[in-house]
């Protein structure tokens, strides 16, 4: 067989693919994927102002919890006759060193790019904050409706020009 | 006037949805016929054409114009799923016809829906290397230079690897030929 036989084979064979195109359901699912993204992308921009505040309030609030009891026990030792000392509760008496507590473990999604176009990465800083659990949703995680309004942890990376390029979310085991 | 696929892209980037949905509309058909031609499922190719223009959603900052054309970018892209998936096949390609000789004239039979089948069938059968090749340049009309830029090779390599390929199609169909006249094959091929 000649090789503009073949030619010819083949092209009866294109032909008769021509009309042949994938289904509708591929079309709707992808646009939805597109729409899930950029309405994302969206929730973010604003959202970036009140991540940046969460960050600040979760750091604010976060820290002086850690260890309060400590602060009202060296005060307490140090100062047994102020009268603050005086009328200070008595601290909760901490727990005697017992077996060890496991640390929990950290388990982490992927990172969820939040900017189509970003400009070079130079260096950044990781936030971890509390976002609502409808977050999880905008970048296309399932959650529960009925979980809508729970808080969870995220680390939003935030790169040198300010602007928020990924997000992360967290959750304990 | 029309808007170009990269100017397409370059819109469905920033989050219009319309610049998107015709830049599928327009090329989704070649994109869904190449996996179809390299994969002979339907199934692959719905999944591969909707993994295709996913990527593009995510990755497609990545083109570069001066590197070949939108369509060549998601060719690139099919390919690539296409290669994944037919690397996961047990078995690999069935060779589905003998070489033996026959007759020049398979033409004339092509006009029956069986025999375009058979082409189909000996296309698939070609080793992904030159298949590929084949799918693009004579089933999906690409240029040389589109087809290179799709499978990231020098023009060149795409000349041989598709005269090779004709080559074994045409000894493929000539098997074929001979299997549906009943035509006896001199054993000494």
């Amino acid at each position: 067989m000649s090789e503009e036989s073949v030619i010819a084979a083949l092209r009866a064979l294109a032909d008769q693919d021509c009309g042949r195109e994938a289904p509708e359901e591929v079309e709707t699912l992808l646009l939805a994927a597109f729409r899930r993204r950029h309405a994302g992308k969206k929730l973010k921009v604003i959202a970036l102002a009140g991540l940046a505040a969460a960050a600040g309030i979760t750091m604010f609030f976060a820290l002086p919890r850690e260890h309060p009891q400590p602060v009202v026990r060296a005060a307490t030792k140090q100062q047994p006759s102020t009268v603050a000392a005086a009328h200070a509760p008595e601290p909760t008496p901490v727990r005697a060193a017992g077996p060890k507590r496991q640390k929990p473990r950290e388990i982490v999604t992927e990172f969820f790019p939040l900017m189509d176009v970003a400009p070079p990465f130079e260096r950044g800083e990781l936030l971890r904050v509390m976002v609502p659990a409808s977050a999880m949703r905008e970048v296309g995680l399932p959650v529960n409706e009925d979980r809508l309004g729970d808080r969870v942890y995220a680390d939003v990376l935030v790169g040198q020009e300010g602007l928020a390029r990924a997000i992360r979310f967290v959750s304990y085991r | 006037m029309i808007p170009t696929d990269a100017a397409l892209l370059e819109q469905a980037l920033t989050g219009a949805e319309d610049a998107f949905t015709a830049l599928y509309r327009r090329r989704q058909g070649g994109v869904y016929r190449f996996a179809l031609q390299m994969t002979g499922s339907t199934a692959i190719a719905e999944d591969v054409t909707q993994e295709a223009f996913l990527a593009l959603l995510l990755h497609g900052t990545r083109y570069d114009e001066a590197r070949g054309t939108v369509a060549s970018f998601l060719y690139g892209i099919a390919r690539n799923l296409v290669m994944r998936r037919l690397q996961r096949r047990p078995g690999g390609d069935v060779e589905i016809t003998e070489e033996c000789a026959g007759p020049e004239d398979l033409l004339e039979d092509l006009t029956r829906r069986e025999s375009i089948e058979q082409v189909r069938q000996a296309v698939l059968s070609l080793p992904p290397v030159f298949r590929e090749v084949v799918v693009l340049c004579d089933l999906q009309d690409s240029s040389y230079d589109e087809a290179a830029a799709a499978l990231d090779c020098p023009v060149g390599t795409v000349r041989s690897r598709l005269s090779r390929g004709r080559a074994m199609l045409a000894r493929k169909l000539r098997g074929v030929a001979c299997a549906g006249r009943s035509i006896e094959c001199p054993k000494s091929l």
